[in-house]
């Protein structure tokens, strides 16, 4: 099976001396500070990098820029960590800013995303609203991580479900973005549902 | 230096930059155009996991090279990922879109967009979770199976 599609079509001096891996991706999804690049930290096997993407538009009408409406052009910083599963194929894990106006990024991100994993702080439950909307909308497999700051959760899960209003077919659980086990469990049960939906 | 470069698209759908320094040097790389010429050949940017891996030809050029493009290119001797090209070269994403985009016409990289077809079948995934379930609790600490 050939790991991935190169579009060498034109290039005939095109000679790679290696093949990459098939680069299968994940979305870590939530409010700012809610523990995104912890938890990508936690599973990767590189230190997570940061890059900057342009944003060239901006929602109108949810933005805190509209007192600067001649700002179109901004940037946001995306967190991200890999992790080799063989030397054919490799895990991405990439952060999504949290902000509802960074909508646009959003798509540049998580296109071809196998499944998206939004992280909840129960105190402050609004800032994911954004990312369980965006995975639903999208259709993209998703799952709910509480994140247990100092191993505790301020809500049970029956609280967190109602409040989201997430469907009952959304796994929602409650984890430790610093635990890589518990990191890893938790993007496991993202991977069920890609798999559920891939055999339905 | 910039030969070959058709510097299509400058400020023409209103995209220029107009406030931030950093924004500008990205823009003066790719002479002006902003991504969406990675999108010629799949009719949508280039996904930020695509895998970019330097050609032989590409590496025997580096000498010729210069700037992004001698790093990209010389960066890519391992294969990377559109994004850890752009963290690791402090490059704004787009223009590594844009770059890789020129450097693969001119047989320096090969680009592997990931085929989403393949990335979601069930066998790829399920290779996937074996791999995840491999990993350990901590780092250097075997994990006892289930």
């Amino acid at each position: 099976m050939r790991p991935t599609d190169p579009i060498t079509a034109g290039a005939p001096a095109a000679q790679a001396s290696v093949r990459p891996p098939l680069p299968v991706k994940l979305v870590v999804a939530g409010g700012f500070g809610v523990g995104k690049t912890t938890a990508v930290g936690s599973i990767s096997e590189i230190e997570p990098l940061t890059t900057e993407a342009a944003i060239t538009e901006v929602a109108a009408g949810v933005d805190d820029l509209s007192h600067t409406p001649s700002k179109t052009t901004t940037t946001v910083a995306m967190d991200f960590g890999c992790l080799t599963i063989d030397p054919t194929l490799k895990l991405y894990l990439f952060g999504t800013p949290g902000q509802e106006r960074f909508g646009f990024m959003w798509d540049d991100i998580v296109e071809g995303a196998v499944g998206g994993l939004v992280i909840v702080d129960t105190r402050r439950l609004d800032d994911c609203y954004a990312a369980v909307d965006y995975f639903e909308h999208k259709q993209i497999p998703f799952a709910v991580a509480v994140n247990a700051f100092d191993g505790k959760v301020e809500h049970d899960l029956d609280e967190v479900r109602w409040a989201l209003d997430v469907a009952d077919g959304v796994p929602l659980l409650v984890f430790d973005a610093r635990e890589r086990g518990s990191v890893r469990d938790a993007l496991l049960v993202v991977l069920e549902q890609a798999l559920h939906r891939a055999e339905n | 230096m910039a030969e070959g470069r058709t510097p299509r698209g400058a400020g023409g759908d209103g995209a220029t930059p107009v406030g931030p320094v950093p924004a500008v040097r990205p823009f003066l790389v790719t002479a002006g155009r902003v991504a969406g010429a990675g999108r010629a050949t799949t009719g949508r940017a280039m996904p930020v996991e695509t895998q970019v891996v330097a050609t032989v030809a590409g590496l025997e050029a580096l000498g010729r090279l210069s700037f992004e493009q001698h790093d990209i290119v010389a960066a890519c001797r391992v294969p990377q990922s559109l994004a850890e090209i752009a963290s690791r070269l402090r490059l704004h994403l787009n223009v590594v879109r844009v770059l890789a985009e020129d450097l693969r016409v001119e047989g320096h990289l090969t680009v592997h967009v990931p085929d989403s077809g393949v990335t979601h079948d069930a066998s790829v995934l399920r290779r996937v979770i074996d791999g995840l379930r491999a990993v350990p609790d901590s780092r250097g600490v075997l994990r006892e199976t289930d």
